[in-house]
């Protein structure tokens, strides 16, 4: 509400700065800007261009932990020094649908412009409309980037961007409702949800062949969401779906933590019913992708615990800080929140760790994640999901990689999928921000890198000609993109 | 230059609240930081057990065993680790933990700030001690305190009598039916009952979650909703202050121009370790603290150090507390959300301080189910009987206790004993008598009490009028503008050595009403805002 209040407050504002202005330009009203506001919210511009607790909103310098190295956000905000402020529409468009800034770099895929390749034109310029007029210029250059070589090469981008951009804007399939065609479009241009549900290929490209079959990012495990009853969200309702974007929470279901709880705090929270409602009819058309090794839907797993009977009085009292059971350390660490049984709360404030699915999947990624960092999950409506993490940051008790492990296999005994074991190391590796992929792996694999490098920049030249020999043979009528 | 396990800038003695807080605000301007705990690092996990494994649960120091080489003050059994004498010696019976964190580990986690009387007792009401620093001196250390420990109070306008200048970083928890129900009583027949401003979560906050109302902050917080000194142990730590456990300080040394230059300091084999530095800190509670000063004396410093005015180990106060129980002709369920919620404070500051102790009083918000079942098991009753008693007694229980004020008296004093510990080290021989300027405001708290359980229909009124101690240890290394009668200055540095800082509520030279601990951690984030200053770094 707070938010919405200054957003507003701020457009009022901003309008009547620039009423000289906008007399000018004359196409942008009051209603554009607003638009565009409301579309920023579902692009979710925010979560990468502000940096969290206090930046200022647009500005950049937030630090996006890509398996490269760092990724710096740009300034957008309308500053003519350190933002867009001396972006023309058709610069915008640029950056935001190609990749290319005004001085004619490449942005990384961090931004993800290939999503955002299908916006259509009305919307880009209501997203810019907003982005000049609506949002308050701040002359902060942000910190620059600077990946090791040779992604600092930006150039390599246009190869790249030659293979994997697709440069062509969305349009509605015929014969398909309007609900679908806009679900289609929110979930695939605007939220951009195969940016991190769509598992990458060895070049960091989103995998064709096997689009939102789940994805690994980082700590995080981003999951399979195709109607697949097994392995998606096959098995959830249409108004489950609806109930987790906007809240990120389906009792029974799902918790949302990471980045998709930032998703839903920053972005999808804030969207109307009927373009959440469009988002789950389209989510449940998503062909189906089962990964053989889940024999159950990640929410169907786990059983009540009866085991705090057992414990008391068992280890006495002592000053030892190692546990006498996995047992002990859930009783002492989780079970004050999630109950000994496990089960949550009746009210469901702290959610059963059965039938969740951050304890159902094949990859465990998100149970260590989340006992590592915790839950973060402001809502617009005031409510505040918080869970604290046990991580090296931890305010309430770090824990050790040897105790996580073990709370994460009680969990998973108890509560989850049996069929899958943490290790120490893989929570060595969450804390480190996840398993880096074979491209970031440089240093170790740099030839191979460079031979991969040298073929793609043949391949590249090649599809690029092919591309504008094939633009050419199809013009006018560019054909709609096959679902 | 990072600190070493052998010196740095500032050597800092204790690691509950005080130390940590001085401790994390140097660190974290860039200035070495040792800090030296004479007992273990406990996990929170393994506290929370001792507490549900525990058989004492009213015992708040039985989920904290000592150590052998640093014991702490234990009575379930009694370890006789206090020496107490005098006609009020079990009104001193402290407790006070000597682990990683310190006492806030458990504690009511009540975060008032005092009253601007407060701080200069003899001038307005001409008796007790003035500080030398006012009220005014401390307000924006009170806020800086109040941001650090995370206190949410009512920021509805109500007057607590000490002027604020911005709200409290928290809203007030939502009250429980038992605090509404008693405030509304109360407040409807002439007795003013305010929330009260605690430093626990009512959203969440510095990486804490909110309070989900477990109602044992005492004796502990499971979830670290509740403000404790551990949460600036590990924000000190990952600003780069070095800590050291199970280092038993024993003697401080001091150089031809009475700085201080060393620490000496015992591990729990005996052995016996130095380390330098060019300021300390001494925050090892009020008690252990004086302990060390008087352990520290030389030929120059016959008395201890920092005693040219023969004042330390003297001056002790706390909080004399009384009680009543009754049990209330309405349900009223007590122990839903904290255990400590709102407070009476119609006799905290007025004219009659001139004769008797200002005093605040406060509903006990804990679970009474635990004490309803003892005495219905008692009672003999069994089965259907047992079961409805114990409901009845539960929800029907009303439990207040008051802290009162206390006259700075010399008399009231530590010495070192003779008799050793485990270690070696002197133990502390504490003689303790309340005067009658405190047992005044006692006969009128009991009246209060009286009138209170009248207004409810209570029944088996309980008084518990002998003196309870609240372990808010104070005096003993006490604050004053002349080095001939105090031990610390209005900096807290000790009047006889330039570079040694007292982090301690031994300086408060009033005891006033209320908790101690928020004027600990403003007067510790003053000290390190004074030694920034000292070593050249530049103070927000």
């Amino acid at each position: 509400m707070t938010h919405r209040l200054v957003a507003l407050a701020r457009i009022t504002l901003c309008s009547l700065l620039l009423a000289p202005l906008l007399a000018q330009a004359a196409e942008i009203s009051t209603e554009q800007i607003k638009r565009g506001e409301y579309l920023a919210r579902a692009a979710d511009c925010i979560a990468c261009h502000t940096v969290p607790h206090g930046g200022k909103p647009f500005a950049g310098g937030y630090g996006i932990a890509s398996p490269l190295g760092t990724i710096y956000s740009s300034n957008i905000t309308p500053s003519t020094t350190a933002g867009i402020g001396s972006y023309t529409l058709q610069d915008f468009d640029n950056a935001l649908r190609k990749g290319i800034r005004k001085d004619g770099a490449h942005l990384y895929p961090a931004m993800p412009y290939t999503a955002y390749a299908r916006l259509q034109p009305e919307d880009v310029e209501a997203l810019y409309a907003y982005l000049m007029h609506g949002v308050a210029p701040v002359d902060i250059q942000p910190q620059r980037t600077r990946l090791p070589f040779p992604f600092n090469i930006r150039l390599s981008m246009a190869v790249w961007n030659s293979l994997f951009l697709d440069p062509r804007v969305f349009q509605p399939e015929q014969g398909k409702s309007d609900q679908y065609n806009r679900g289609r479009y929110l979930v695939d241009a605007l939220e951009h949800c195969s940016a991190c549900h769509t598992p990458r290929n060895m070049m960091m490209a989103e995998r064709s062949d096997a689009p939102f079959a789940g994805g690994q990012l980082g700590a995080w495990y981003a999951p399979n969401i195709t109607s697949d009853p097994v392995s998606g969200v096959g098995g959830w309702s249409q108004d489950e779906l609806v109930q987790y974007l906007k809240t990120g929470h389906v009792p029974g279901k799902a918790a949302a933590a990471g980045p998709m709880a930032e998703a839903v705090s920053d972005s999808l929270s804030h969207l109307t019913d009927a373009d959440l409602q469009a988002m789950a009819t389209y989510i449940k058309t998503l062909a189906p992708i089962r990964n053989t090794a889940e024999t159950k839907p990640a929410y169907a797993w786990g059983e009540a615990a009866h085991d705090d009977a057992t414990l008391r009085g068992t280890s006495g009292v002592t000053q030892s800080s190692h546990a006498t059971s996995p047992a002990e350390l859930f009783s002492a660490n989780c079970a004050t929140c999630h109950q000994p049984s496990g089960m949550g709360t009746a009210d469901n404030a702290y959610p059963s760790l059965t039938n969740n699915t951050a304890l159902g999947h094949a990859n465990p990624s998100n149970l260590i994640a989340v006992i590592l960092n915790g839950v973060d999950r402001p809502l617009p409506d005031g409510r505040h999901v918080f869970m604290p993490g046990f991580g090296p940051d931890s305010m309430v008790n770090p824990l050790s990689d040897a105790d996580i492990a073990a709370l994460a296999n009680y969990a998973l005994k108890q509560f989850g999928n049996q069929n899958v074991h943490v290790t120490t190391e893989d929570v060595a590796t969450s804390r480190k921000g996840g398993e880096a992929p074979l491209l970031a792996k440089v240093p170790r694999v740099l030839p191979i890198v460079l031979v991969v490098f040298a073929l793609l920049l043949i391949l590249g030249s090649w599809r690029s000609v092919r591309q504008r020999n094939l633009r050419r043979a199809v013009r006018p009528s560019p054909t709609p993109r096959a679902p | 230059m990072r600190a070493n396990d052998h010196s740095a800038d500032v050597i800092v003695i204790g690691s509950g609240v005080a130390g940590a807080l001085v401790a994390h605000d140097l660190s974290a301007a860039g200035i070495s930081v040792l800090m030296l705990e004479a007992g273990p690092h406990l996990e929170r996990w393994r506290i929370v057990e001792n507490y549900r494994n525990g058989a004492n649960k009213d015992d708040n120091q039985q989920p904290y065993p000592a150590s052998k080489h640093a014991p702490h003050p234990e009575y379930k059994p009694d370890n006789d680790y206090l020496i107490l004498k005098g006609p009020d010696a079990k009104a001193y019976a402290s407790q006070y933990l000597r682990v990683v964190g310190g006492t806030t580990w458990h504690w009511a986690a009540s975060c008032w700030r005092f009253l601007p009387n407060d701080f200069h007792m003899k001038q307005v009401y001409g008796v007790g001690r003035d500080w030398g620093i006012s009220y005014d001196d401390l307000e924006p250390w009170y806020y800086k305190a109040e941001l650090e420990l995370g206190v949410s109070g009512p920021n509805d306008g109500t007057d607590l009598g000490s002027p604020r200048k911005q709200n409290y970083p928290m809203d007030h928890l939502p009250l429980s039916y038992n605090d509404q129900r008693f405030s509304d009583v109360l407040n409807a027949n002439g007795f003013r009952l305010v929330s009260e401003p605690v430093a626990r979560n009512s959203r969440p906050y510095d990486e804490r979650p909110t309070c989900c109302g477990n109602n044992n902050c005492m004796p502990i917080c499971p979830i670290a909703a509740m403000y404790s000194g551990i949460v600036h142990v590990l924000k000190a730590e990952r600003a780069g202050t070095r800590l050291l456990t199970n280092a038993v300080v024993y003697r401080l040394e001091v150089d031809a121009h009475d700085n201080i230059i060393a620490a000496l300091y015992k591990d729990p084999e005996g052995n016996s370790h130095r380390v330098t530095g060019k300021y300390f800190v001494l925050a090892a509670n009020a008690l252990e603290s004086a302990k060390i000063l008087l352990m520290s004396n030389t030929d120059k410093f016959a008395n201890g150090l920092a005693n040219s005015s023969d004042q330390v180990g003297r001056n002790l106060m706390d909080h004399p507390g009384t009680g009543v129980t009754f049990l209330a002709n309405e349900p009223l369920w007590p122990g839903r959300g904290p255990m400590e919620l709102t407070s009476i404070v119609d006799h905290r500051d007025g004219d009659f301080r001139r004769e008797w102790a200002s005093k605040k009083l406060h509903l006990n918000n804990q679970s009474q189910t635990r004490k309803a079942t003892l005495k219905a098991l008692s009672m003999g009753l069994a089965g259907k009987k047992l079961d409805e008693e114990i409901r009845y007694r539960a929800s029907h229980t009303v439990n207040i206790n008051s802290f009162h004020d206390i006259l700075p008296d010399p008399d009231n004093r530590l010495v070192l004993s003779d008799q050793k510990d485990a270690l070696g080290l002197p133990r502390m021989e504490i003689t303790y008598k309340i005067g009658d300027y405190t047992k005044r405001s006692a006969e009128h708290t009991h009246e209060s009490y009286a009138k209170i359980a009248q207004l409810f229909g209570g029944t088996e009124v309980t008084f518990d009028d002998a003196f309870a101690p609240n372990n808010h240890l104070m005096g003993s290394v006490i604050m004053g503008s002349n080095p001939k009668d105090s031990v610390v200055d209005g900096d807290c540095r000790a009047h006889d050595h330039a570079n040694l800082y007292l982090a301690t509520s031994g300086v408060m030279a009033s005891a006033g009403s209320v908790n101690c601990t928020l004027t600990i951690a403003a007067l510790s984030l003053r000290i390190a805002d004074t030694l920034k200053r000292q070593l050249g770094h530049v103070t927000t």
